[in-house]
């Protein structure tokens, strides 16, 4: 699969997913226009890649400043699957990093986790 | 097909109903339980959906209005840097941190008043062109403020070549710390200004400014004057009469200050008294006191230490004293030391 790189615009993250190394980052800010249109391709390209991965180990690394509603159900999405892949024997690191003092991207990243039993989490302060 | 945030519902309740189409659950009322849960699985996944469109609706505008809000209070800032260099940056701190209120309210206060011009300012610059008149006291009044605020003056008004400042309010570090706030700052305005001469001269400007400087203690109503529409932060009382009155008094190039000033900072600064003087506006006769060390370096309170009381003063600089001159200060001292002893036990 050939990289994807996305750089980042006032409503939408940087996306970087190197499907070689494995590691994949999400970061800034997302509010879309149109969410589907966004992350539509993306998580149909990245589920392909969980489905097709076996044993591998996999690096995945949200960075986010803000995101709305649409957005949190997409990471939900995203985290239900990478979990799906660490349960099916990946080994899976989801490395949720926040400013620091941004204690509501924390708590986001502390929730979502909470359906994490598979896959490790990392919660990462970023000095501002 | 376009993908769908809540795909992953979607096939749930596309299999389920699948199964049910198929007739797969073979007891009734478990199937018609089943569609029941599913009816009330589809609700839920409506309702999130629908909350989900909710949500990004209202944090769009409040994007909006933070947008919005940023961009008012961009062009707030701006207005406000603008207007603050009309204001003192003690009064424009004092107002926007909530401590002053525009109202025409004002109080009793001692403070140290300054008054400093250009001699002859009229008659000196009466041959320049009015571009290289705004360009050379542009640059003298900004040198002068500049100074007052490192030494924490409140810039009261500029009153064409004059500057109106005083020590005391809405800051205070004391009554004699605000006295040598002020001293030590006329000294170094002085100190500039020859330097500014030297300057002037070199551009080729046949007069260069000679400043006078009056300075003067006392109790000062401070405050908002004027209008509830346009007011004025300023100060009025006869103590501020005296102060410019004494710069008026004041030797070209000197600083000149008023017994009431002399007092409270006789210890940091060494001053020549004149002889009492008349001063328009004042009944009395002036006690005048004109500062001598301008040309010093500052005092290092280490090294010189000044005393002066009725029937005692003492001026000690330990950089002057060579040879045998501590020893024999030393015997005067304890001389005058014994004598006093011997006075207050008897």
């Amino acid at each position: 699969m050939d990289p994807i790189n996305i750089s980042q615009t006032a409503r939408t993250p940087r996306v970087e997913f190197d499907f070689k190394t494995n590691k994949f980052v999400i970061a800034g800010e997302s509010y879309p226009e149109d969410v589907s249109t966004f992350y539509g391709p993306l998580l149909e390209t990245f589920t392909k890649f969980l489905n097709d991965s076996a044993d591998a180990q996999i690096s995945f690394r949200f960075e986010l400043i803000y995101f709305n509603s649409s957005t949190a159900k997409i990471l939900m999405e995203l985290f239900e699957a990478l979990e799906e892949a660490a349960g099916s024997g990946n080994q899976v690191v989801i490395t949720w990093a926040h400013e620091a003092g941004d204690d509501n991207i924390k708590e986001l990243g502390e929730e979502f986790a909470e359906e994490l039993s598979n896959a490790k989490f990392i919660l990462e302060e970023i000095a501002i | 097909m376009s993908f769908d945030v809540f795909q992953r519902e979607e096939a749930v309740i596309l299999q389920a109903r699948t199964l049910l189409a198929a007739n797969a659950i073979a007891d009734a009322e478990a199937a018609a339980k089943y569609e029941e849960l599913l009816k009330a699985y589809e609700k839920l996944a409506r309702t999130t959906r629908r909350l989900i469109k909710l949500s990004d609706r209202n944090e769009e505008q409040l994007n909006e209005l933070a947008h919005t809000l940023n961009q008012k209070n961009e062009t707030l800032a701006t207005l406000s840097d603008k207007l603050s260099k009309y204001l003192a940056p003690q009064i424009y701190r004092s107002i926007f941190l909530g401590r002053s209120d525009a109202s025409l309210i004002t109080r009793r206060k001692k403070l140290t008043v300054l008054f400093s011009d250009i001699k002859d300012f009229t008659e000196t610059t009466e041959d320049l062109e009015p571009e290289d008149l705004a360009y050379h006291i542009n640059n003298y009044l900004t040198e002068m403020s500049r100074i007052a605020l490192e030494h924490g003056a409140t810039i009261d008004k500029f009153i064409g070549d004059a500057i109106m400042m005083f020590f005391g309010d809405p800051e205070s570090r004391g009554i004699k710390e605000d006295a040598a706030a002020c001293i030590t700052m006329a000294i170094e305005m002085q100190r500039r200004a020859r330097e500014l001469r030297t300057r002037m001269a070199a551009e080729g400007f046949e007069r260069p400014f000679h400043m006078r400087i009056g300075i003067n203690t006392g109790y000062c109503n401070v405050g908002n004057f004027g209008s509830a529409d346009r007011m004025d932060y300023t100060i009025i009382g006869s103590a501020v009469n005296l102060a410019a009155r004494l710069q008026t008094h004041c030797d070209p190039d000197g600083v000149l200050a008023s017994y009431e000033t002399y007092v409270l900072v006789r210890d940091i600064v060494d001053f020549e008294e004149s002889e009492p003087v008349n001063l328009k506006g004042i009944r009395r006769k002036v006690r005048t006191f004109a500062v001598r060390s301008l040309n010093d370096p500052p005092v290092d309170p280490s090294r010189q230490f000044h005393f002066d009381q009725e029937g005692l003063k003492l001026s000690l600089d330990l950089d002057k004293m060579v040879g045998n001159a501590r020893a024999e200060a030393l015997r005067s001292v304890e001389d005058v030391m014994h004598r006093l002893r011997a006075l207050t036990e008897t």
